[in-house]
């Protein structure tokens, strides 16, 4: 609780909050089905409509309401985005922090594998999980969270060696203090802010990987729409039929924008360091 | 030096788990390449037929002869025989990298250029209305699909204003460096534009993250200027999630960057992939990823090196 | 010497790219012509390629005996001039004595026998094979005859013949083994350079029996993504292209300079039922799935109306007029009694797969016939898949039912014998047959007279519609956008890109 009255209290993060509830409302209302129109209803006398009263953001190739399928595909990418990189932070974190602090054999092994995981072409992932498990909205989830993962990994690997070296923690050893001690209240407090920043980064890496799949065709499946297939669908029609790219476009850059500003408030909120100065 | 040859020990190792998961892998996905010659054609095929053309494509054998055969002829320094290209899948691939190379170096110039000194600016004037500024711009890179970008840029350029660098026609650097230039600054620019984009933010939160820390803090109070602390003290130590991010970055790139390179049609190491993928090129497939894996491996390690030369605490492997 | 100064031409537009110059039309001189297209050929051997890029590039550098004109008769190539026997059992060619391949030695009668031989021998593994099944024997009386002797009276094998997988390999390099690496044809180019998926070099061939071409060479260029082709065409980079997707060729014509040429294809968009599945088994299901699309409206809107409505026969001269056909006017009502009589009046749940951008319109078209089918009341789940996946369920027959763009082919034996006769190839995945399609085909294989062998056809077709295995929708047109400057292409319904001999740039 506090640390929302805290947000509310930061600037960026008032704006960011706001922007994620007003995505998360719409994509809500979406999956509740409270949309202006029936996001599948192809209305074949009005194909390629421009916005008017009626569609507030045009029609598609079909005659489908580009907002009522805004709303639906909101909810969809942030499916997406939210679950990969829940899964690559949390399997990140843990094989780096474990690789950082064992070191030795262990950090080469896991940091190898990685490795092997990084030298995969995301393209070749991608299409062998949706050849494995058949495409779909867990399959981008799971080929988004794998291609990841080994970034995770190194992003805090990184960080964790650097600090493990840092006077506090030697002190902390020293003082006899147990190592899961040493790991929670030390490393992974003062790694909240450098993750925060990556999850967000990474959030909108994911929604964006999410349209990269869909213009090669491995992403969410017609008719459900999602973001990354309403613009990947729009790249021919980009001349003919403009809002078909604007308003999917301006949806991944608006949700971005919110998770950006948020991240940047947990940061500041978060960061130990501040705290101390702030107190 | 002995993590240098710990991590030298482990890289041959490395490869070669990374071919097998490849050498099994593409073939569990269905669809071999004689469907991917024929399409629906190849149901026109007698058994014998079948035969002789996997025998042609040397998928006549189980897999782990196959894969045991691809070894022994890596041993001797043959990546085998694409059947697509007819040739040498090594000589495919060394024809296709540099390009790779110069499209990864290019962009990632472009992005350090632009992000890093942003990213300073941004943490010094924290919370000032130029901060915001630079950080919506970086945001709004942050968020366009590379697509989206390329086709805009395209669309905007040719029907706009009926200039169009050279496409379809690749030039290489070394046989005219100015046309080779214009036509990779967009598809450089087109990638550099996003990267630029996170290197901001990453560079803006390190930064911001060690001007709080006791020794920059230390520093100042000796009375060491304001840019001197900025740029001896402070940016090393913000540079390293940049150099992390950088590292993870370009060994993505060393893969090739399919989208663009589809796009910009750049004959370049992903859309090598993509095709060899497609086509069931299985000796293409594994001779790439090989290569790509090797080079990502080099990153990598060239990474964790100048991690220790950014920050002396780190000993590396050391407890 | 050619390439040097293209290359020359291009430095100076790339220069005056970069400085931001508008790029000045280089004034399009007439040697080179620059085409592009956005899939590439996938191999050079013209026994064994099936894909459409291939075989277009290759029939640039190959010749078969006879070919097809945009009226899809049949014409000399390599062959002068040929006959039928009496009997119908023996088929004679007069090969041109002009006739030369690339490598200088001229093209005789033994090169055409080791040709077919070739193509017949199963270690080949040509595809092709299947059509020259009636072939007995060849013989070699002279140098310019060669003679086909059949085991049955064969009407459709002279049109595949016309094929390009039915080329004319010299005897010398099918003897060295070094077909598919080296090409050495009898067509009007050369083939100087080919970088898969990147660029392709032809040089025209001055020997060529045909005359010179009107182009010292052409230089294609692969654009995987066609609105670049467009953006480069708008920019004069390139002079000829080849564009698949709809919602991009129709915005050639808007462009001032340049032209499109729409020519409807043989091909034709498909909705394959697997009646060897449940419910598909029950020919009400068929026939309500049939009464319950609305053909024009998935032409309109997958492909913005670019083509026509069409039955099984695409081919202009045997094609039926469409509203003859079974429930070619959508009838939901007679689609929900037909359901109902076949004891599914709940409608049922299945899936449709559909290959990813192949054609490029099969996504859309899979979401309408969604659409289409749920009014009376079956559900369809959508599974697009990377096109070899496609093609390997497909060939296995493992689908409920499968979006297709097929080829078609210039006569309806050759076309529909792997399908609709019991001892077709894909029976296996067509999965329907009965005694009168299978009586039909036989009778139209046999019959010589061009009356009577529409006539069978139009039976095979009525019936074959009737009894709705597929759901035939529609065929598109074949697409190539040119600058005005270039003169003299014809297309043709088999998408042939064979008249490119004949075109100049001026």
């Amino acid at each position: 609780m506090e640390q929302v009255r805290a947000i509310a209290r930061h600037t960026s993060g008032r704006i960011g909050g706001a922007i994620v509830l007003v995505c998360l409302l719409a994509a809500a209302l979406g999956a509740l089905g409270w949309t202006p129109h029936d996001p599948l209803m192809q209305y074949r006398l009005d194909r390629l409509h421009a916005p008017n009263g009626t569609y507030w953001m045009g029609t598609d190739l079909f005659g489908r309401d580009v907002a009522s399928r805004l709303m639906v595909g909101i909810g969809q990418s942030f499916t997406v985005a939210f679950f990969s990189v829940a899964f690559a932070t949390l399997t990140g974190t843990v094989l780096g922090l474990a690789a950082a602090w064992l070191g030795r054999r262990w950090d080469g092994t896991l940091m190898r594998l990685m490795d092997m995981l990084m030298a995969f072409p995301a393209i070749l992932l991608a299409l062998l999980i949706i050849a494995i498990i058949g495409p779909g909205l867990w399959t981008s989830v799971i080929a988004i969270a794998v291609i990841y993962t080994p970034i995770f990994t190194r992003v805090v690997r990184g960080p964790a060696l650097s600090l493990k070296e840092r006077e506090f923690v030697d002190a902390a050893r020293t003082f006899g203090s147990s190592q899961s001690y040493i790991l929670s209240r030390h490393l992974l407090l003062n790694l909240v802010a450098p993750l925060t920043v990556q999850v967000t980064l990474a959030l909108a890496w994911a929604l964006l990987t999410e349209a990269g799949l869909s213009f090669l065709g491995l992403g969410t499946q017609p008719p459900t729409p999602s973001l990354g297939l309403m613009l990947s669908d729009s790249r021919n029609l980009m001349e003919t039929a403009p809002w078909l790219m604007v308003f999917p476009g301006l949806a991944i850059m608006i949700s971005i924008l919110g998770f950006n500003l948020l991240g940047d408030a947990l940061r500041d909120i978060l960061d130990p360091k501040m705290r101390r100065s702030l107190a | 030096m002995n993590y240098l040859t710990g991590r030298l020990v482990t890289f041959p190792l490395v490869l070669l788990g990374v071919s097998l998961i490849v050498f099994i892998a593409i073939r569990l996905v269905p669809g071999d390449s004689i469907t991917a010659m024929l399409g629906t054609e190849a149901g026109l095929l007698t058994p014998k037929q079948r035969e002789a053309l996997a025998a042609y494509f040397g998928i006549d054998q189980p897999w782990f002869i196959q894969y045991w055969r691809w070894l022994y002829d890596l041993f001797h320094g043959d990546l085998g025989v694409s059947v697509t290209y007819g040739r040498p899948v090594l000589d495919v691939i060394l024809e296709r990298f540099p390009l790779t190379l110069e499209l990864a170096l290019l962009s990632m110039i472009v992005a350090l250029l632009v992000g890093v000194p942003a990213g300073v600016y941004a943490a010094t004037h924290n919370e000032q209305p130029s901060d915001l500024g630079v950080r919506i711009i970086a945001m709004v890179g942050q968020s366009t699909p590379n697509f989206v970008l390329g086709l805009v840029i395209i669309y905007i350029l040719s029907a706009g204003f009926g200039i169009l660098p050279v496409m379809g026609t690749f030039t290489s650097i070394w046989q005219d460096p100015l046309t080779n230039l214009s036509q990779m600054i967009l598809p450089a620019v087109t990638l550099g534009f996003a990267f630029a984009a996170s290197v901001t933010r990453i560079s803006r939160s390190a930064m911001l993250d060690i001007l709080k820390d006791d020794y920059v803090r230390t520093a100042r109070s000796k009375g060491a200027s304001s840019r001197a602390v900025i740029w001896r003290h402070a940016l090393p130590n913000a540079l390293i999630p940049v150099v992390t991010l950088s590292g993870i970055e370009f060994s993505y790139l060393l893969g090739g960057a399919v989208i663009v390179e589809q796009i910009f049609a750049l004959p370049g190491l992903g859309r090598l992939v993509l095709d060899a993928i497609l086509q069931r090129d299985y000796a293409l497939v594994q001779g790439t990823v090989l290569f790509i894996a090797f080079n990502v491996m080099v990153v990598n390690l060239l990474v964790d090196l100048a991690y220790a030369t950014l920050d002396p605490r780190i000993r590396l492997g050391e407890r | 010497m050619a390439i040097r100064t293209t290359k020359t031409r291009l430095t100076g537009m790339a220069v005056a790219a970069m400085l931001g110059i508008a790029a000045v039309a280089a004034p399009a001189q007439a040697e080179t012509l620059r085409m592009a297209w956005a899939q590439d050929a996938t191999g050079l051997d013209p026994h064994k390629q099936t894909a459409f890029p291939s075989l277009r590039l290759l029939e640039l550098v190959y010749e078969p005996l006879v070919r097809l004109d945009s009226k899809l008769q049949i014409m000399p190539a390599i062959a002068e001039s040929w006959e039928y026997s009496a009997d119908g059992k023996t088929l004679t060619f007069m090969i041109d004595a002009d006739a030369k391949f690339q490598n200088g030695a001229p093209v005789t009668s033994a090169d055409v026998k080791a040709s077919f031989e070739r193509i017949l021998n199963e270690e080949t593994g040509a595809v092709a094979r299947a059509n020259f099944l009636s072939i007995d024997g060849i013989d070699a009386p002279d140098a310019n005859t060669v003679v086909f002797n059949l085991s049955q009276p064969d009407a459709p094998m002279l049109t595949a013949m016309t094929d390009i997988n039915a080329a004319v390999l010299p005897a010398s390099e099918i003897a060295a083994g070094s077909v598919g690496t080296k090409t050495v044809g009898s067509g009007p180019f050369s083939l100087e350079k080919w970088d898969p998926n990147s660029k392709a070099t032809l040089v025209a061939n001055k020997d060529w029996a045909g005359g010179m071409p009107g182009v010292d060479g052409i230089d294609i260029s692969v654009f995987p993504d066609e609105s670049a082709i467009l953006a480069a065409m708008r920019t004069k980079q390139i002079d000829f292209a080849l564009m698949n997707d709809p919602l991009i060729a129709t915005l050639v014509p808007r462009e001032s300079g340049l032209q499109l040429n729409r020519e409807a294809v043989l091909s034709y968009h498909v909705l394959q039922l697997n009646p060897s599945r449940s419910p598909f088994t029950e020919l009400g299901v068929r026939q309500a799935i049939s009464c319950a699309i609305d053909r024009q409206q998935i032409l309109d809107t997958a492909s913005l109306g670019e083509g026509r409505v069409t039955g099984p026969l695409t081919i202009p001269a045997y094609a039926s007029d469409p509203n003859s056909l079974f429930c070619y006017t959508r009838d939901v009502e007679k689609a929900k009694k037909l359901l109902a009589d076949a004891g599914y009046a709940d409608g049922f749940s299945t899936t449709v797969i559909a290959a990813t951008g192949e054609p490029p319109t099969a996504a859309s078209e899979a979401q309408v016939i969604q659409a289409q089918l749920a009014e009376i009341g079956i559900t369809v789940e959508i599974e697009m898949m990377e096109l070899n996946v496609y093609i390997d369920r497909w060939l296995k027959a493992d689908f409920d039912m499968a979006v297709a763009l097929n080829g078609g082919r210039a006569d309806p034996f050759t076309m529909y014998n792997r399908y609709w006769t019991k001892a077709g190839n894909l029976q296996k995945v067509s999965n329907y047959i009965d005694d009168t399609l299978d009586s039909l085909m036989m009778k139209g294989r046999a019959e010589t007279d061009p009356a009577a062998r529409k006539e069978t056809f139009a039976a095979f077709e009525k019936h074959l519609a009737e009894m709705s295995p597929w759901i035939w929708l529609y065929n598109s047109y074949n697409y190539t956008a040119q600058q005005d400057n270039v003169k003299g292409f014809t297309p043709t319904p088999t998408g042939s890109l064979f008249s490119l001999s004949e075109v100049t740039v001026e």
